[in-house]
């Protein structure tokens, strides 16, 4: 007796296209060329994660990325992850401020009543605020129910708005982490755009009973969190990647049309003394660049919709 | 159920003393570039052996990252490999024929190989019945020929993830050679049940971007690095008696912005030597069998003597 059934060889969603309707097949070379507004052709987003990982949170079934290493009770995981959103925060204020940058704040909820001192400085500066969930000791995934989801999304969303004034319309799941209804609820919320799936370096449109909801590319492979946190690279590394990702979507984006090039930051990583001048030297050679310019994440997914691309 | 002790699909041969393999014009190495073209299901039927995801499904982060060599990072990688007149061997999840038709042009058009890593690669091997394992080859032969009209030649077990006769019925069944063995730098013949030839062709690990850059976490900049060392040693070696040089690599990891380079840089580094064999799989293969297969037989005679002593 095989431990494989007979079912195991069929395959109903071997079709022309995905195996599932969230979203069309389409391959980069066939979007048409275009240029972002002002004649630009290459937008820098930077989308800078403001997170809360509460000491007790839970390690299933999917453990954070960046959550605790050690063992209940661990001060120094929740310190170093607070250093963040004191010291680190500070850092990248000034670095983004020099060159220029409005970024999105990808904020858990849980901050917005814990640290109004952060709401205040993200809002002075005319920074989007997307909701990222209530903290990262919440993570969206497929053993919570319809219920349990849809609370969370909706806390996230109302108090992020009531602290804000903003219409909030990006949501980024904390750990790009979803559960197979994430989408929609976030949907029923007023989003407009999510950027948590990293399968392609353009938006598309991804289907929700609820309406289309636009995915935005937010590169996780060139993050803070995989290359420093996770890989645990020396800084060089990280500014060397990024400088080759540069070079190559700034000649697409001449040659094949727009492109973006999304940068993931989270101030407890790369605003450590040590880590900071390698994006401060990014960001000086980016925008020197002809066609070079930044935007939000709200930015881009408004001027993407006005492009008509599919 | 008794546990192999080894996979018996060889004998021990030493690298030294070897019948002298001469590659087409005086090449020292055979080089070959294996894309990995694959779909990663998002909702697979479970297997007993192994999780297929690592979060609870859907787990998007792991699936839309290996979505994105499909849209983006094929193309990307094709058009660096028709920079240098470098053919893929594609291990291919022949589903791909299916869900991406146009991928499969591209392939044709660009005269690369097309050989089998199974339906999906969420598809283990793992526990199938021979009969089942039969059918995934056939299948995979059925599927290849009606989407680009080449024969199955060649194979890579999906997520190499074989039975212990796996070799046995790739033989039975026709294939003329395996990837699934990681013992040697140079073709070998794979001892079988069939009477049919079955040879071995390096597929390396040490070069692949999947070990190196996901589990191994090295920087781009250091995996150029190991593809030129790699290269140099086997250039060097091939003086005595040819070698074979395979970089395996996956669209989705070397087709990001970040990674191109790589690529673009290494295959500059070896189409700039003049005594490289630029191959495909196939073609390596087929070399092998019509010229050494019989005397690395002879040659290893006393070796499978020894073993069966």
């Amino acid at each position: 007796m095989s431990l494989i059934p007979d079912s195991y060889f069929d395959y109903p969603l071997r079709r022309k296209g995905m195996d599932h309707d969230r979203y069309a097949a389409r391959y980069l070379r066939d979007v048409p060329s275009f240029q972002w507004q002002g004649g630009k052709t290459l937008l820098v987003w930077a989308c800078v994660h403001l997170e809360h990982f509460p000491m007790d949170m839970p390690a299933s079934p999917v453990k954070p990325i960046g959550g605790m290493d050690r063992p209940y009770p661990s001060v120094w995981d929740y310190s170093t992850r607070d250093y963040g959103n004191r010291v680190g925060i500070e850092r990248l204020f000034r670095v983004l401020d020099k060159h220029g940058v409005k970024a999105t704040a990808a904020m858990n909820a849980a901050l917005a009543p814990r640290y109004p001192h952060l709401m205040d400085e993200v809002l002075k500066r005319g920074w989007e605020v997307a909701a990222a969930g209530v903290d990262m000791g919440h993570l969206h995934h497929s053993r919570l129910s319809v219920e349990e989801e849809r609370a969370l999304v909706g806390e996230a969303f109302s108090t992020l708005r009531a602290a804000s004034g903003q219409a909030v319309t990006g949501w980024h799941s904390p750990a790009h982490s979803q559960s197979a209804v994430t989408p929609d609820l976030v949907a029923e919320a007023g989003a407009k755009y999510i950027c948590d799936w990293i399968n392609d370096d353009l938006p598309y449109a991804f289907h929700t009973p609820a309406g289309d909801l636009t995915q935005l590319p937010l590169s996780y492979d060139l993050s803070d969190h995989k290359i420093l946190g996770l890989q645990n690279m020396p800084i060089g590394d990280y500014e060397y990647q990024l400088d080759a990702a540069f070079d190559v979507l700034l000649d697409e984006s001449r040659t094949r049309g727009g492109r973006i090039l999304s940068l993931s930051l989270s101030p407890w990583i790369i605003a450590q003394p040590g880590r900071i001048d390698a994006l401060d030297r990014l960001l000086g050679r980016f925008l020197k660049a002809d066609g070079v310019a930044s935007a939000t994440g709200e930015e881009i997914r408004s001027q993407w919709q006005g492009l008509g691309i599919a | 159920m008794t546990k192999w002790r080894e996979p018996y699909s060889y004998d021990y041969a030493p690298y030294a003393g070897r019948p002298k393999i001469e590659w087409p014009n005086g090449a020292r190495v055979a080089f070959w570039v294996a894309p990995n073209i694959e779909f990663y299901e998002m909702m697979p039927p479970p297997s007993p052996t192994r999780e297929v995801w690592y979060r609870p499904e859907p787990d998007i982060i792991n699936y839309s990252m290996r979505d994105y060599g499909n849209r983006v990072g094929f193309d990307r990688m094709a058009d660096v490999m028709a920079k240098y007149g470098v053919r893929g061997s594609v291990s291919l999840n022949v589903a791909v024929c299916d869900h991406f038709p146009e991928i499969i042009e591209r392939c044709c058009e660009l005269e690369w190989e097309l050989f089998s890593h199974g339906i999906y690669n969420t598809r283990y091997l793992y526990n199938m019945t021979e009969d089942q394992q039969r059918e995934i080859i056939r299948q995979s032969r059925e599927t290849i020929k009606r989407a680009s009209g080449q024969d199955l030649d060649g194979w890579l077990s999906p997520a190499i993830s074989n039975g212990e006769t796996t070799q046995d019925l790739l033989a039975e069944e026709g294939i003329k050679y395996t990837l699934d063995l990681f013992h040697d730098d140079q073709p070998m013949p794979v001892k079988t049940r069939s009477t049919n030839r079955l040879v071995s062709v390096p597929y390396m690990m040490e070069c692949n971007d999947v070990p190196v850059l996901n589990f191994k976490n090295i920087s781009p900049r250091n995996y150029l690095e190991i593809i030129k060392n790699h290269f140099d040693r086997l250039y060097a070696e091939g003086e005595e008696s040819g070698t074979v040089m395979c970089v395996p690599l996956h669209p989705y990891l070397i087709g990001q912005p970040h990674r191109l380079h790589i690529l673009d840089e290494a295959l500059k580094y070896v189409t700039g030597h003049d005594k490289v064999w630029l191959a495909t799989g196939r073609e390596i293969a087929a070399h092998f069998e019509a010229h050494y297969y019989d005397r690395f037989t002879a040659w290893m005679q006393p070796f499978t003597a020894e073993a069966q002593a």
